[in-house]
């Protein structure tokens, strides 16, 4: 029997179709079905300024926008090769790690629901609030900041930010230990996630699967890490990896607690970058100031081209970038974007063949689905 | 020990008031010979109905513990629907104005109440630190009940919505399955007595009874995911009948245990029983009290074993293609069976309707005498209550589901096993340790499980021995250290063993 789950329905976290093919309760095929919300990003930027993509990008997930508005904007930078003023390089760092708290946060609230624990999901809204709170302060907004620049950022830390932002993420360090004591001591948890939704690293990194979805099953990638962009080798952190107990692979109890210890680590990345940013954290520059924001060329050359490599919440996110499109090389010629999620959904739909439809929720959730930026 | 507040005597006694006024009423006339049949026949009508009506309508309270004060507390002041949400809602929209829509203006009347309490007492204080999200809706500082009359509301939502059958459904089953579920359900309550002198009716085998009631309504449910036509509500049909005997038969056997201990099928004798032999029938069998609220968690199909309806995979399991008020009929009626099986924990293992030290703070002078005043339903309500809160509400908001063969597991090797233990414990402890002579039906009450001289030896004992039993599981920190990890999934193709891009 076929059951099609999507594009409404609870498991799928956005708008896209699983179609699972079952023998009982046991999924015997899966197939997976994108492209709902495909609004073409790559090609409304070959008629925008480089400044104007930024907002696109923003929403490509609105689940991480700073991270993905950062990704564009070194892809940019390095089209345009412009050096970024060190104290833009913290700030974008702390709203970065912030954004990534947020963005786990809300991984967490939708996957408790997932296994069928409502609480979690009231518990993780309430602190992702915290740090959406902070964002705000920067970005203006709650979900869409546009607060990246290309050579630096829009605006300094405001005012008591780094004094709020030290409070919050103490508190949260707090409430994790909190969560812990919920979910890992409970052996309902245990016996929904552990032996669930096995997958090994090296079909993993075959498909091009990334971020802490491999690094659950022990591959020690990080592109903050292995090939640290902006100021992540100034910073006192260790990337969150995993070591699966089985040879199967990881499963999704190894992908929660990746997660849950990438947040302690961005917690502590936040904390540490606060104290080193050069002119302290409690000074601001006004807007404009050359600590924060570098002045930068609105044209590339024909032939020029950017690339970014960049950690996002889910997996690596890659910008390309030629230059010398329209109005004199003012717009990109033609801008490219490799989400994370895209390449790890179809590979999801298939392991999860051999488990049971209420694993289903428990795998995709795991795998911290965002159709976003699936499906650009 | 009968409880002071006799209602079925005040309507059904000889020379009660209904019975008089029917005699003499009826004197004279060609129904003198059968005036008691009609007095009893009155009686019993209002006896039912009081009892219904105290049942049904104190099950709003334990709606109002887990959707609003519970979930209020979990979510530590932040945004749930409180009591003024009825009259006062965002930045001062009032909620929906459900008045409006109550046929010939008859709600007018609240409506201008609510006017007027909201010019009156609206967006007042705002010491509250969620307040700049949702407004402050405690009445002058305090915050009585929040969101109680919500349920209310959501009924009249659920009145005003439209009733729709699937396309292709069959028709006759998917209408019948609602009333078969919520008919089964409102008949429970009918066996549920408050105190010895307020039920409804009190058949010799009401513990049978009841149990052969609870189960008639997976049926309903199997029929409802059946005939809805959609691939969803069939595998939560499905999944609820494919657990039924897995918890099902544990549940009968527990029972079967409280009823050879207590010796008798009637539920009023079995509550009898625990104050005439002197203690409650929880530290008798911690074991059977655990193993019953489990099956019955799972019996009234709430997390962690609501699987039926499993809301992240399964839509909403088998009530997916219900609307309207056929949904909030089976909503009250899931409602309803957690209700009774609150309920029923309180009468077969917290001694009904007797207080907490009944027979020695009720032997003191003046003071016991006051104690015993309290009504005997009162006391079983707020322990139904307590239960709701400590056992169910708990386990819902920390718990996660479990799968359906985890169940089946859990059920056939671990339940059942347990089961037939605690029937073998309780027919030991009735046939060797309890103490014929000791039962006695005064204010006192018996001490039937004393054992070397000392009183309430033998319960004392059991109950620290599954105390211990329950911290050494409890604290096995190995859980956690061992290698291989504790549950795997046994399918054909074992899972894991699937490379993609091969298939």
């Amino acid at each position: 029997m076929w059951i099609t789950m999507g594009p409404q329905h609870p498991m799928t976290h956005g708008l896209w179709t699983l179609r699972v093919k079952v023998d009982g309760e046991t999924v015997v095929d899966t197939e997976a079905e994108l492209g709902y919300i495909h609004r073409g990003v790559e090609k409304i930027a070959e008629a925008r300024d480089f400044t104007q993509v930024t907002p696109y990008c923003d929403r490509l997930c609105y689940v991480s926008a700073m991270t993905w508005a950062n990704s564009y904007i070194y892809a940019a930078e390095d089209l345009l090769e412009v050096d970024v003023p060190e104290r833009a390089e913290y700030i974008r760092l702390i709203s970065a790690e912030i954004q990534r708290l947020a963005s786990h946060l809300m991984w967490l609230g939708a996957f408790g629901p997932d296994i069928g624990n409502l609480t979690l999901m009231t518990w993780c809204m309430r602190d992702r609030e915290m740090f959406l709170d902070l964002l705000q302060e920067l970005g203006g907004s709650r979900m869409h900041y546009n607060y990246p620049r290309i050579g630096g950022v829009k605006r300094d830390l405001p005012v008591g930010f780094a004094d709020r932002a030290r409070a919050k993420v103490k508190l949260f360090e707090q409430r994790i230990k909190e969560y812990e004591m919920m979910l890992d001591e409970s052996t309902i948890w245990l016996v929904r996630l552990q032996g669930v939704g096995y997958s090994r690293a090296e079909d993993m990194v075959n498909s091009g699967v990334s971020g802490p979805n491999v690094r659950a099953a022990g591959v020690n990638y990080d592109v903050r890490w292995a090939h640290p962009y902006s100021v992540y080798d100034q910073v006192d952190w260790e990337p969150a990896v995993e070591k699966p107990t089985s040879v199967k692979g990881a499963d999704c109890y190894d992908r929660y607690r990746v997660r849950m210890e990438e947040m302690v680590q961005s917690c502590k990345m936040v904390l540490d970058a606060l104290d080193k940013i050069p002119g302290g954290a409690n000074t601001h520059y006004s807007t404009g100031d050359e600590m924060i924001l570098t002045k930068a060329p609105t044209r590339a050359p024909e032939g020029a081209t950017g690339f970014s490599n960049y950690e996002c919440t889910r997996g690596a996110s890659q910008f390309y970038i030629q230059g010398g499109g329209d109005g004199r090389g003012k717009n990109p010629y033609r801008l490219s974007i490799r989400s994370p999620m895209f390449i790890t959904i179809p590979y999801v739909a298939k392991t999860m063949i051999g488990y049971k439809v209420a694993d289903i929720p428990a795998i995709m959730g795991s795998f911290d689905p965002c159709i976003g930026e699936t499906d650009r | 020990m009968d409880d002071k507040y006799d209602l079925r005597s005040l309507f059904l006694g000889e020379d009660s008031l209904v019975h008089d006024l029917v005699t003499s009423g009826l004197e004279g006339t060609p129904l003198e010979d059968s005036s008691s049949n009609i007095a009893f026949g009155l009686g019993t009508f209002a006896v039912v109905n009081i009892v219904f009506l105290l049942l049904f309508f104190s099950q709003f309270a334990i709606l109002w513990i887990e959707r609003k004060a519970v979930a209020r507390m979990n979510d530590r002041r932040g945004a749930t629907t409180a009591l003024r949400s009825l009259w006062v809602g965002e930045n001062g929209v009032t909620g929906g104005e459900w008045w409006n829509m109550l046929p010939f203006g008859l709600g007018r009347p609240v409506g201008a109440v609510n006017k007027w309490l909201n010019k009156k007492f609206g967006n007042r204080s705002e010491e509250f630190e969620t307040v700049d999200r949702v407004n402050n809706r405690s009445w002058m500082g305090l915050s009585i009940l929040p969101g109680f009359f919500q349920n209310v509301a959501d009924g009249m939502k659920f009145l005003i919505k439209e009733h729709m059958v699937p396309r292709r459904a069959d028709k006759l089953i998917f209408e019948v399955s609602p009333f078969l579920i919520v008919s089964t359900t409102l008949i429970i309550l009918g066996m549920i007595p408050l105190s010895s002198g307020m039920y409804a009716t009190n058949p010799d085998l009401s513990i049978l009874y009841i149990i052969a009631i609870f189960g008639i309504a997976p049926i309903g449910v199997f029929f409802a995911g059946w005939a809805s036509n959609n691939k969803y509500t069939l595998i939560g049909g499905i999944r609820s009948a494919a657990q039924l005997t897995a918890y099902e038969i544990p549940l009968l056997l527990t029972l079967l245990a409280v009823a050879m201990l207590s010796g008798t099928f009637n539920i009023i004798d079995s509550i009898h029983f625990q104050h005439t032999a002197g203690a409650w029938n929880l530290f008798l069998m911690p074991l059977g009290a655990a193993l019953f609220l489990i099956t019955m968690i799972a019996e009234v199909e709430r997390v962690p074993f609501d699987m039926p309806e499993a809301e992240a995979e399964l839509v909403e399991g088998w009530w997916t293609e219900y609307g309207g008020m056929r949904f909030g009929m089976l909503f009250m009626a899931e409602y309803i069976r957690t209700y009774a099986a609150c309920f029923l924990f309180t009468h077969f293992f917290l001694g009904g309707w007797h207080l907490p030290f009944q027979g020695t703070i009720g032997q003191i002078p003046y003071l016991g005498d006051a104690y015993l005043l309290i009504p005997g339903a009162l006391v079983v309500l707020i322990k139904a209550w307590l239960v709701f809160l400590i056992v169910f509400v708990w386990a819902r908001f920390s718990l996660a589901r479990i799968r359906t063969d985890q169940i089946l597991e859990f059920g056939w090797r671990m339940l059942l096993p347990l089961a037939v233990l605690q029937v073998v414990l309780a027919a030991l402890y009735r046939l060797y340790l309890f103490d014929v002579e000791g039962m006695s039906d005064t204010v006192a009450g018996g001490s039937a499980w004393e054992a070397f001289g000392i009183p309430f030896f033998i319960p004392a004992l059991t109950t620290i021995l599954w105390l211990s039993i329950f911290f050494l599981l409890l604290n096995d920190t190995g859980k956690n250290e061992r290698e291989e990890r504790m549950y795997h999934v046994q399918t054909v193709q074992p899972a894991g063993t699937h490379t993609p891009g091969q298939d």
